[in-house]
């Protein structure tokens, strides 16, 4: 197995080559990535995977299983992966998988082609500074909430929940109308201030953080009801998300030649990327107000994206699309996810959708929590199904 | 100090206060009904005003100008309704209320070009002298006429309660400015309300430009009026009445009290922007007014 | 035909960046500068200039500055001439107090002055919102003329509150004739019509169009409320009170703290309405079209009179102005909120599709 297995330190990428091998046993996989998992830990660090899967051939009972170990190996030390499958067949297959269980084939012809695509994928990865570059050597826990509460008035929002979110992860909150799930993004994007509780990120308190300060810390939101600026362009709408990245001032923008235009040049090519990223090309210069509703969805999580964030916090971003606004939006979120390293905290209504692409899900009802695990735990827990067949 | 003095201005100050309170009760129940700030409530003062006096100058009926000057009002706040407001209707109310201004300005035109822009006094036969009984017996000087305008200004506002709180119309008109939508649900016809809301404003206009009329006379600086009911209302908060008439209360009495005692130490005049200061400072604290409610932003 | 960007390509964001990414409209700007800063000077008479053109420049610097804070920070204000006023008296001050000083360097510093009263009255702004903040301005329009009117030092301990603007005087050369007042004042509103235009497309310009346009994300994207708006009220109220040190020096002569009251304030507000809420553009339409519009009514009375042989009233024309102004307004908000601006713009997209209808 070893041999089957290099490190490339000048593309930072390891690289696995399947050539003529056959899985055919679940000890196989365990015993595959098992080796992958001791080397990767050992470097200390992330590395991009490139996965020559030539001749190869994996039994349809130990797919599964070469799939999670996959997730989890990619999750713990991955920023990425490339495929090459010399075959048609082979890459017709793996694009097939890939459309299943949601993640982004990134399958070449030839070693060189996928290579080629690997250096693209590490350039956006350091253009766009994400936070996955930080990863190793620092705790799972990214993110964590305890025994929150949050009161209007009278009216309880949400009582005593906590839960705790992992780096790189998925995470969503899932739960019926009314359950507190909107309110418990708002606390964590430092919208709403909790009447009792703590949250931590990075081991740190920022409970107290007003909204502009938990954004500067790298969390960044869309809303459920479109939060756009409807008097500008695509372009400027996303624009602004580089904000607290935009050096200078107004005197400075006011003597635009020189640095202010330097720096907006810079700026619009990050932003550039972005669009070409979340595929708005056409609607560039186009006045948000004018796009139709999936298309604003998107604009507002390129937005979100141009801040760079290390939290990312969806709030709903499939409500009311169409199944394939849905796909694509499911598609960017998996990307970013998998490229940039991004934790993302997600509200969906769509169950489905939810349990596809999560790591960990939270289940809340009339603002408490009732469950949380895996989406297999979950989705068996007697506990939810009551409140999910009680809430029809 | 003397305390009659200091009952003086006190009184003179409430009895100011309940004039504004009326001016602003104007702008209350258009806001409530339409969600519009309506700033020309101080040109509809003075238009009524003009109309009335020039056709009282005119030779007729005192009370026959009344009705005929009221019919005009119910007209140009069915014009108002009609021209401005409904094609502006799911606008911003900041829109709204440019809107408005720009009405300002059509009416105070409008009611010069009518009737020209020389001033007139208006005589209502309540002489402007102080009560003789409280002269005599306490020392205090309290202008009649401020009593008897106090009192008209009193008897209306309570009146208009009464209406709103018990019969169909006011009903209805509660549940437009609760929720314009759900009103439509239920069947209330909201053009109809609109329009009744219009006509009673102009009714309260008519009353405020006779008081204020036959106080300083009919002339342009009567729009001004409305310019005295704005701080009442950022303390009253924009949709409540009895905001409205304890703000006014509050604005006139503080505004003659400052005047009296402070202003001589910063060179008088402070009763211009005294009440703004006063009205802002106030809502520094309590952003939904005094008995407005806190809302909770929803994202 | 003549109107096209076909063939004009972008190949870097920086050209793409440009203020006009047409070259049609290069040219028509260069074009423009040319007669306003050569052909006026040379062929305008002592009426159109000191009573037409340069009040119109400097109201036009004024509406921009509102622009600024309305149109593109989403703040209204019913105080603008309280700011010029500041502007006006504290320029007097300054060049009063301060001979030695550079005259456009007191006009820099009235308008600082200026600025600094427009961030105090703009703290409201922080918590609240709309009519209440509109009716929060009418605060500053108050006061700041009853501190002119009573506060002895602005006006030098005139008897009757008013002040003469002294002479400017720039390098040894007296800016006295209608030509010159015109020029200077020309060339101060060029330079900061182009700061702002630089501003507002670039960091500056989003924050405050974020505010304007949805305060929750803009928080949530980290823009401090609280900084963008009070820069918002510091530059409009600065573009106010140079305008205003202008408005006392180019134009007016002699100046009462009344020349600043709220007339001026609403007229400058129909100004950004009519000319295009949030467009710097706009604000110079706006500003031509307010100050023509009078003259226009009466170059059409006077016909009117002869052709019906009779005598209008003397006050008809200005009640009737007034009916004009406020139905325009009414008339923009209903159909146009972008204003002439927008017309403009609308009519250069047809000219692009010319002869072709789509």
């Amino acid at each position: 197995m070893r041999d089957r297995i290099t490190l490339h330190d000048s593309i930072g990428a390891m690289e696995a080559d399947f050539t003529g091998m056959t899985f055919t046993t679940e000890a196989e996989v365990e015993e595959f990535y098992d080796e992958v998992d001791r080397r990767m830990e050992a470097t200390g660090k992330r590395w991009y995977f490139l996965v020559i899967y030539t001749d190869c051939v994996i039994v349809p009972e130990v797919w599964d299983r070469f799939a999670a170990r996959g997730k989890i190996t990619n999750i713990k030390y991955g920023l990425g992966t490339v495929r090459v499958g010399t075959s048609a067949g082979t890459r017709e297959a793996i694009r097939q998988r890939a459309q299943r269980e949601m993640f982004r084939a990134n399958i070449y012809d030839t070693r060189d082609q996928a290579i080629l695509a690997l250096g693209e994928m590490r350039k956006r990865r350091e253009t766009l500074g994400g936070a996955a570059a930080a990863g190793s050597g620092e705790t799972q826990t990214i993110l964590s909430v305890e025994e929150i509460h949050l009161n209007f008035g009278g009216v309880k929002a949400i009582t005593n929940v906590g839960f705790a979110v992992n780096r790189g992860e998925i995470s969503s909150i899932i739960g019926p109308n009314g359950a507190g799930k909107s309110s418990m993004l708002n606390v964590i994007s430092g919208f709403y201030r909790p009447s009792r509780g703590r949250i931590y990120y990075e081991g740190k308190d920022r409970t107290h953080l007003a909204a502009h300060d938990v954004a500067r810390l790298g969390f960044a939101r869309t809303f459920q009801n479109i939060a756009l600026f409807k008097g500008m362009t695509t372009l400027d709408n996303i624009m602004t998300g580089r904000s607290l990245k935009i050096k200078g001032n107004f005197l400075t923008d006011a003597l635009y030649w020189g640095f202010a235009q330097k720096e907006e040049t810079a700026q619009r090519e990050r932003v550039e990327r972005i669009i070409d990223f979340l595929e708005i090309q056409a609607v560039r210069k186009t006045p948000v107000g004018r796009l139709p509703y999936g298309l604003q969805k998107r604009v507002e999580l390129a937005r979100a994206l141009a801040m760079e964030p290390k939290v990312l916090l969806l709030d709903e971003p499939m409500a009311g699309m169409n199944v394939e606004e849905k796909e694509d939006m499911v598609r960017f979120i998996l990307d970013v996810n998998d490229q940039w390293g991004t934790t993302i905290i997600l509200i969906e209504h769509d169950m489905g959708v939810v349990m596809d692409i999560s790591d960990f899900v939270v289940v809340m009802d009339h603002g408490g929590k009732i469950a949380e695990g895996t989406p297999g735990e979950v989705k068996s827990d007697p506990v939810v199904i009551r409140a999910y067949l009680g809430a029809h | 100090m003397n305390w009659q003095f200091f009952v003086e201005v006190l009184v003179s100050g409430l009895l100011a206060g309940i004039m504004y309170s009326l001016v602003a009760l104007g702008f209350v129940l258009i806001y409530k009904a339409s969600g519009v700030f309506n700033f020309a409530q101080g040109a509809m003062v003075f238009f009524a005003a003009l109309t009335f006096v020039s056709l009282v100058e005119r030779g007729m009926n005192f009370w026959i100008a009344v009705v005929v000057t009221l019919a005009v009002m119910v007209v140009v706040g069915i014009a108002i309704e009609r021209l401005v407001l409904r094609p502006l209707v799911n606008q911003p109310q900041i829109t709204l209320f440019m809107a408005t201004i720009g009405l300002t300005f059509v009416l105070e035109g409008l009611a010069q070009l009518l009737w020209g822009s020389q001033p007139h006094g208006l005589e209502l036969g309540i002489p402007d002298v102080p009560i003789q009984w409280l002269a005599d017996n306490a020392n205090i000087n309290i202008s009649q006429f401020d009593v008897f305008a106090g009192l008209i200004a009193g008897a209306l506002v309570a009146g208009l309660a009464v209406f709103f709180q018990t019969t169909r119309i006011g009903r209805a008109l509660r549940a437009v400015a609760d929720d314009h939508q759900a009103a439509l649900a239920v069947g209330i016809p909201l053009r109809q309300i609109w329009a009744i809301v219009w006509a009673v404003a102009g009714f309260v206009a008519l009353v405020a430009g006779l008081m204020w009329g036959a106080r300083n006379g009919v002339q342009f600086a009567l729009t001004f009026i409305a310019l005295k009911a704005l701080p009442v209302l950022i303390l009253g908060g924009f949709e409540s009445v009895a905001g409205a008439i304890v703000g006014g209360l509050i604005i006139g009495a503080s505004e003659k009290l400052a005047e009296v005692y402070l202003g001589p130490y910063v060179g008088g005049g402070i009763e211009s922007w005294f009440p703004y200061v006063l009205a802002l400072a106030f809502l520094l604290i309590r952003p939904e007014g005094l008995f407005g409610e806190r809302r909770i932003e929803r994202v | 035909m003549l109107y096209r960007e076909a063939g004009q390509f972008k190949t870097t964001y920086a050209a793409d960046q440009q203020v006009f990414p047409i070259r049609q409209d290069r040219i028509a700007v260069a074009a423009l500068l040319v007669v306003a800063f050569v052909g006026v000077p040379l062929f305008a008479n002592q009426y159109w200039l000191s009573a037409i053109l340069t009040p119109f420049l400097i109201l036009a610097l004024a509406t921009l500055g509102l622009n600024i804070l309305t149109g593109y920070a989403g703040q209204l204000s019913l105080g603008t001439a309280a700011f010029m006023a500041v502007g006006a008296f504290m320029a007097y001050n300054f060049a009063l107090r301060l001979p030695w000083m550079p005259i456009l360097v007191s006009f820099m510093l009235a308008g600082l002055c200026a600025a600094a009263v427009g961030i105090v009255f703009g703290l409201p702004s922080l918590r609240i919102k709309g009519f209440y903040l509109a009716v929060a301005t009418l605060a500053c329009q108050f006061f700041v003329l009853w501190a002119l009117q009573r506060v002895g030092w602005f006006t030098n301990d005139s008897a009757s509150g008013v002040i003469t603007a002294q002479k400017m005087v720039i390098l040894g050369y007296t800016f006295e004739s209608p030509a010159d007042k015109y020029m200077l004042t020309l060339c101060v509103v060029a330079v900061l019509a182009v700061l702002a235009k630089n501003m507002l497309r670039s960091e500056t310009g989003r924050k405050f169009m974020a505010v304007r346009d949805m305060d929750i994300a803009a928080e949530v994207i980290g823009i401090r409320m609280m900084q963008t708006k009070l820069l918002a009220f510091g530059i409009s109220s600065f573009y106010c009170g140079v305008a205003g040190a202008l408005y006392a020096y180019a134009y007016l002569g002699t100046v009462e703290p009344e020349a600043f009251n709220l007339d001026l304030s609403f007229r400058i507000l129909f100004m950004v309405i009519i000319g295009g809420v949030g467009s710097i553009l706009g604000s110079f339409m706006g500003a031509a079209f307010i100050v023509l519009l009078p003259i226009f009514l009466n170059t059409v009375a006077g016909p009117i009179e002869h052709l019906l042989g009779i005598t209008l009233p003397s006050g008809l024309m200005s009640n009737l102005e007034l009916i004009v102004f406020g139905a325009l307004i009414i008339f923009f908000l209903i159909v146009e909120p972008h204003g002439l601006a927008r017309l403009w713009q609308i009519g250069k997209e047809k000219l692009r599709l010319w002869p072709f209808p789509h």
